[in-house]
């Protein structure tokens, strides 16, 4: 008992800097996150992004890209009936939900563009009624902190 | 070490603090509620979870993860278990921010660590709403001081990591990302009806500015990761973030980030009470009613209100170390100690300090 009473102040500055040590590391982790979480990046970064979307699609008279006009396009499903899909139906972010428009990329174009990759990917995996789009495409136009405009591209494969 | 961490303290000062935090999770859970309500539950849509996607809960689940957050906020904010009630709100919170990485904010974090760690300290034994007497005597509120070092700690490890995250970024650094911040400042009020004037525009879009400007606030922040610790800077370290919050507050969107930041300086502030004096003329009625404002607005404790009939003056404020002020020189007195009034603070001082010289060279 007089052990334990002893040891008691020691144990609860040990468990101090076990908090701290596991804030420190999470911290570093933060530097090589792309959205920074876990980190302290409080101030945004006065990077934009403009995302056009694009379908990649699976007919016989169409070949290559179909751009997708407000989001939303018309697909056939399997059985010949038509659908209509629509982006935000499932992206309700303001920023990757933003298409044809530029818009403030918060915690920099690494975070957009790592989350816009998983927003493809999930969009294309949550097309139920549309078999002609084999992929979605998204062209960004990004400006990073005011240098040069760069595009970038990404794909969302439908599985 | 051991002795820095585990002094025992008066743990006044931390209710003031439990009922500012609770009330900015309860600000924090809303905003979950509201979204909920407006947008549905962000697990039927796209979302990118940090843990695996089986620990999300089902749409009913989330309802009553929030549900249980506000109660315990609400617990927390009037003082009933105060301290299971944070723990409970702020790991609820924690698990909830995992869920999904577009929710993720720094602000929110920030927010839910020090609410944690609040609950790890003494905060329920003053300002409970729900409980009378509503503060403990001074002999019950003395406890161990370790947790609220912890939460110093992750206050300045914000700050710190806040900087350095600025430092290793080129475009930080240089005042880049400023400059194309400030520059776009003139179309975003232009946008609300307001023209700035044109030599603030010019100073805005000025790339010697930004730099400045970017150097400016790395340096404020690592002075404040470090400031608040040392005595004999505090109060400049805590002015300087006062400011620096209400620029921020100003010129971005940062969410609850500088309402929290301000308000975890009550963990910074010295812990002991009424070591200060403000006495007042009993017959004044200016003077009265000063005592009363000040007593009104003294949250922190920091004055023994004591009236004198025969005092020759309005009011003698007596701080810590003894000196006596009267006047303007008493009133920064006060409004250094005041969180209301810290504003004033150093307008304060600095137009005492230079009467005083007047004064003086006047008489020679």
């Amino acid at each position: 008992m007089t052990t334990t009473r002893r040891l008691w102040p020691k144990l609860r500055v040990a468990s101090c800097f076990g908090y701290l040590s596991v804030q420190l590391a999470l911290l570093l982790h933060a530097q090589i996150s792309p959205d920074f979480v876990f980190g302290f990046q409080m101030f945004n970064a006065s990077s934009e992004l403009k995302i056009a979307l694009f379908r990649k699609v699976r007919t016989s008279r169409k070949h290559g890209l179909v751009p997708v006009k407000d989001g939303t396009w018309q697909a056939k499903s399997v059985d010949g009936s038509l659908h209509t899909q629509r982006w935000n139906a499932r992206v309700h972010d303001g920023v990757l939900g933003t298409l044809d428009r530029y818009v403030h990329a918060s915690y920099g174009l690494k975070a957009q563009l790592f989350r816009l990759q998983f927003a493809l990917d999930d969009v294309a995996h949550h097309l139920p009624g549309d078999a002609e789009t084999q992929a979605l495409v998204a062209v960004v136009d990004t400006r990073n902190n005011g240098h040069q405009d760069r595009q970038v591209r990404l794909t969302g494969v439908k599985p | 070490m051991t002795r820095f961490f585990n002094e025992a303290r008066d743990a006044y000062l931390l209710g003031p603090l439990r009922l500012a935090l609770s009330t900015l999770l309860l600000w924090n859970t809303s905003r979950g509620i509201v979204e909920l309500a407006r947008g549905g539950y962000f697990g039927d849509f796209f979302h990118i979870p940090i843990v695996p996607e089986a620990w999300l809960p089902s749409a009913t689940g989330y309802a009553v993860i929030l549900a249980v957050q506000i109660v315990t906020g609400v617990m927390a904010f009037l003082g009933v278990w105060p301290r299971p009630a944070l723990l409970t709100a702020s790991t609820l919170g924690l698990f909830v921010l995992t869920l999904d990485r577009l929710q993720y904010h720094n602000n929110r974090y920030a927010l839910l660590l020090l609410a944690l760690l609040l609950g790890f300290t003494p905060c329920d034994r003053s300002w409970s709403i729900a409980r009378r007497p509503h503060t403990l005597p001074r002999g019950e509120r003395v406890a161990s001081t370790l947790a609220r070092r912890l939460f110093q700690a992750q206050v300045s490890l914000i700050y710190l990591s806040s900087a350095c995250g600025k430092l290793v970024d080129a475009d930080w650094r240089s005042g880049q990302v400023l400059f194309v911040r400030f520059a776009s400042t003139g179309e975003f009020w232009a946008a609300r009806g307001v023209s700035l004037p044109s030599s603030l525009l010019q100073l805005l879009s000025s790339a010697f500015f930004a730099s400045g400007a970017a150097k400016l606030a790395i340096a404020s922040e690592l002075f404040l990761a470090v400031g608040m610790w040392l005595p004999r800077v505090r109060r400049f370290a805590l002015y300087l973030g006062v400011v620096f919050h209400f620029t921020i507050e100003i010129s971005a969107r940062v969410e609850l980030f500088s309402w929290l930041m301000v308000a975890s300086y009550l963990a910074f502030v010295v812990p002991e009470v009424r070591e200060r004096r403000f006495v007042f003329d009993a017959g004044s009625r200016l003077a009265r009613a000063l005592a009363r404002v000040l007593a009104l607005l003294d949250w922190c404790a920091r004055f023994e209100i004591v009236p004198n009939d025969r005092a020759a003056r309005t009011f003698a404020v007596t701080n810590r170390g003894g000196r006596t002020e009267y006047g303007l020189r008493g009133a920064a007195l006060v409004a250094e100690a005041v969180p209301a009034l810290f504003p004033f603070w150093l307008p304060l001082y600095v137009v005492s300090r230079t009467r005083k010289r007047e004064r003086r060279s006047l008489a020679r």
